[in-house]
């Protein structure tokens, strides 16, 4: 199968005087899908979409941005891409309507109908100047000048940080109508949920460098899912078997993890248990994220497959 | 600290006292001071130095200038003329050794010292609360004006620092203390009016340069009345006028003459009562606003402002007209004073001499030096209009240009239009107006163009400007600003006093704008052609480093 990448990043490395920002990262957006892109803070997420705009330059590795260098070809690819950073400054003594405006003009894709839809849609009064906007306005500036544009792809860092939830939801839909008329999305962000809702595929990084990288569909088949059962016999038998973890039993109640591919022998022992009733439950991609950094990942650390 | 936070939380509300209402707003100046302290001591200590330093060098040069008593008494005959007390305040004492420093540098320390406590205050005040960075503090356990006194507290002080600091330098040099603590103390006086300035101004302009302006506009207003005052006096005493002047209070302590203190008590009183109005009018404002509330602007951008150079023009809209007014009235001050100055002017005079330079032609010969004052202020204008190159990336507004489709090349020079024409027209109307002026004077209206026509020639230097913020804000981005304007303070110096300090003439003769022909000099291509070369150098390689270095994040 073929297929194009609208971003195209391998062994990406920045260094910033003595700190290593990206440490050989992989990224890969497909053309037409949505790309979340998830990693604690400080892990360079911001710092990878500054490269690919040609804001800085890559110290070492390739990036290919819809097909051109984002270094050498700045000029002519952001005619294609527009980008939404995480915190907005804007021209204090410009309004709103003026800054769209100007970002619509240096793109050359102004177009005001789609404009005056997406301020209609977003609830932003394009009368007040840029001071008198809230922070959550800001962000509605440039979030509007980037869906109305006609750009191939869109960067969006953080771009809901400040939104209240009704205007979450509307970026919800605007982020899908995107990908409907096949533009393609990478979407970097700390809220699980938004990610989970829009992404094709997930990027999970950590110190500079990818952990994790699939589809959301694939991710959630490597990893445990938690299983629980109400059981007429004792569990302590399945303890014993390969792949499970954590067990609890609690009276009737018995919880555990169980990686996949263990799945099919963990089923058989339970049949022989009596089960009354059986939930499994996907990982959370919050599960997935945690996995890497939260308390247990220093403990987990050498479990996980390093690719 | 945390025993204070509590008893705050403790008292009731409703039997606080009117005393403890002020504290409560005032909770945390102590830290706040070291915190502003801490930030701010660098630039604080250059001025100190710089400021105490030139009482120094000048007492020095001056002595081995008139170093008997004759020819101090010498002096003393000549230096009472209308452009001494134009430009640096009438003379009282010029007979003495202190006197004489009042003469050369009085004028000189207390603006140097105002400009430093505006520029200060206001980057620790509205710049501050511009940034945002006001709310992060306020929202801590701090008092809803505890910043601001802070602020004003620690530039107060450094006047005071800055004032001891010149008595010392004077003493040391051998000057009478009296007179040497007194004129420390009206360096002192007239900082702390400046204080109080600077505070009013952060609380009615909403961004800083806004606050810089305008504080700045009362400091020339001030530099001027007392101006007229000085030119208007009877004998040794200025008119009343001078009274209407904060710098007029400092220099009517008469200090190494007869020493009065109680002027300072107007200082005293006038900084006080400026910073209690900054006081009460914070208490009514909201955080990061201004006074005056925000209108609604247009919906959509005009043809022109979708253009970058007319972006460019739209976002420095206010302050070219402010430098445009303030360069009319500039010129036609100098055109107006320059005729009655020199029928007064004796060409023997050493004074007379430094400012004219080798002219033999006195008139021509002040005019000239009128003409390159213009242009320095121009200069002025133009670092301050080029920095937004610096300052649009240092605020992190580059982040969403520079990702669009425009080269940073493009876009910089975009930026570089507005300062290069702008100063083209501003040096041709200064000069129109000194002349418009002037030849009202001598009843000759055919004046202005050739006025006009010897500003132009100061065009390459403003251009030398435009190339050296450049170039800074390429090369140097976070120390862009403070370079720029040191480079620029110290030309200001080396143009106009470097005689007066008796620096030698390879020094004073070459700087950007002291090497452009004079009006009344003969007039050759060669000092264009260098400064020409050297725009392109500082601009070309500028644009070059620009398009090839990382962004600089906010
Ligand atoms: N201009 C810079 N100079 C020095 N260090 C920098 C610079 N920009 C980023 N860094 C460092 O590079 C690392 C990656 O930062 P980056 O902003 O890319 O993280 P991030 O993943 O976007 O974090 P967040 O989730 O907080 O936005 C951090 O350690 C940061 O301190
Ligand atoms: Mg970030």
């Amino acid at each position: 199968m073929t297929t194009t990448f609208a971003v195209d990043v391998r062994g990406l490395t920045k260094r910033f005087g003595t700190t290593r920002a990206l440490d050989g990262l992989n990224l890969q957006v497909e053309a037409g899908t949505v790309a979340g892109f998830l990693g604690p803070n400080g892990s360079g997420k911001s710092t990878t979409i500054r490269i690919l705009l040609g804001l800085l330059r890559a110290d070492g590795g390739e990036a290919t941005l819809l097909g051109g260098d984002p270094w050498r070809d700045a000029v002519q690819l952001h005619r294609r891409i527009a980008y939404v950073a995480g915190d907005v400054t804007l021209w204090p003594n410009l309004t709103g309507g003026q800054t769209i405006d100007i970002l619509g003009s240096l793109r050359g894709d102004l177009d005001r109908d789609r404009v005056d839809d997406f301020l209609a849609r977003f609830d932003l009064d394009p009368t007040k100047k840029a001071r008198s906007y809230s922070k959550g306005n800001r962000q509605k500036v440039a979030l509007v000048a980037a869906f109305a544009s006609r750009a191939e792809l869109l960067f969006l860092d953080e771009p809901t940080n400040g939104l209240d939830p009704l205007m979450e939801g509307v970026f919800t839909e605007c982020v899908a109508e995107a990908r409907a008329e096949g533009r393609s999305v990478l979407l970097s962000s700390h809220i699980f949920a938004e990610v989970e809702k829009l992404c094709d595929t997930v990027t999970i990084i950590r110190d500079g460098r990818t952990v994790e990288s699939g589809t959301l569909k694939d991710l959630r088949h490597l990893k445990r899912s938690t299983v629980t059962v109400t059981l007429d016999s004792d569990p302590a038998a399945l303890e014993a078997i390969d792949g499970v973890h954590d067990l609890i039993a609690d009276g009737g109640h018995t919880s555990f993890t169980v990686d996949s591919v263990a799945l099919p022998r963990v089923l058989t022992a339970l049949a022989a248990l009596g089960p009354r009733d059986l939930v499994s439950t996907p990982p959370s991609l919050e599960e997935l994220f945690l996995r890497h950094y939260g308390v247990h990942a220093a403990a987990d650390d050498h479990e996980v497959a390093r690719p | 600290m945390s025993t204070r936070v509590a008893a705050r939380s403790a008292a009731p509300d409703a039997a606080l006292p009117r005393a403890g209402v002020l504290a409560d707003a005032a909770l945390g100046v102590g830290i706040l001071m070291r915190f502003i302290l801490r930030r701010n001591w660098l630039r604080m200590l250059i001025w100190l130095i710089v400021l105490a330093g030139m009482v120094v060098l000048v007492i020095d040069s001056q002595r081995s200038l008139f170093p008997t008593q004759a020819d101090r008494d010498a002096y003393a005959k000549v230096a009472n003329t209308p452009a001494i007390a134009a430009l640096t305040g009438l003379p009282y004492a010029a007979g003495t050794l202190g006197g004489i420093l009042n003469i050369k540098l009085w004028m000189t320390v207390a603006i140097g010292l105002s400009f430093a406590v505006i520029f200060m205050v206001n980057r620790n005040g509205r710049a501050e609360e511009e940034s945002g960075r006001t709310e992060l503090l306020r929202s801590g356990v701090l008092g809803k004006n505890a910043y601001s006194l802070a602020n004003w507290l620690v530039f107060s002080a450094f006047a005071v620092v800055v004032g001891l600091a010149c008595s010392a330098a004077a003493i040391s040099q051998g000057l009478p203390a009296d007179g040497a603590f007194v004129m420390g103390g009206s360096f002192a006086g007239v900082g702390f009016v400046f204080v109080g300035v600077a505070a009013i101004a952060g609380q009615l302009a909403r961004t800083s340069r806004g606050a810089n302006a305008l504080a700045s506009t009362v400091l020339a207003v001030s530099y001027l009345i007392r101006a007229v005052a000085d030119v208007n006096a009877t004998d040794d005493r200025a008119s009343w006028l001078t009274w209407l002047s904060p710098i007029g209070w400092g220099q009517q302590t008469r200090s190494y003459g007869e020493n009065l203190w109680w002027p300072l008590l107007l200082c005293l009183a006038g900084g006080t009562l400026l910073c209690g109005i900054a006081l009460a009018l914070e208490r009514r404002r909201d955080l990061g606003a201004g006074l005056l509330p925000d209108r609604v602007g247009p919906r959509t951008a005009s043809a022109l402002v979708r253009t970058q150079v007319g972006l460019s023009l739209r976002l420095q809209r206010g302050s070219l007209i402010g430098w445009t007014v303030g360069i009319i009235v500039g010129g036609l001050f100098f055109g107006g004073v320059a005729k009655a100055m020199v029928d007064l002017l004796k060409p023997d005079n050493p004074i007379t001499q430094a400012f004219v330079g080798g002219s033999t032609n006195v008139l021509d010969g002040l005019l000239g030096f009128f003409l390159m004052a213009n242009a320095l202020l121009v200069a002025a204008f133009v670092l301050q209009s080029t920095d937004s190159i610096r300052a649009e990336e240092a605020a992190g507004r580059t982040e969403i240009q520079w990702s669009s489709a425009i080269s940073r090349v493009r876009w910089a020079a975009a930026r570089m239009v507005v300062p290069a024409v702008a100063s083209l027209g501003l040096l041709a109307l200064s000069g129109a107006c000194v002349g418009l002026a002037y030849g009202a004077a001598v009843d000759d209206p055919s004046q202005s163009g050739r006025f006009a026509l010897a500003s132009l020639a100061y065009w390459p230097t403003a251009l030398l400007m435009v190339g050296l913020v450049v170039f800074c804000a390429a090369v140097i981005p976070r120390a862009a600003a403070a370079v720029t304007w040191g480079i620029y303070g110290v030309v200001v110096i080396l143009s106009m006093f470097g005689d007066l300090f008796g620096l030698p003439d390879w020094v004073t003769k070459n700087t950007p704008f002291t090497a452009v022909p004079r009006l009344d000099e003969t007039f050759t291509i060669l000092p264009l052609v260098v400064i020409t070369v050297l725009v392109l150098v500082a601009g070309g390689v500028g644009l070059w480093v620009l398009q090839r270095r990382d962004m600089v994040s906010a």
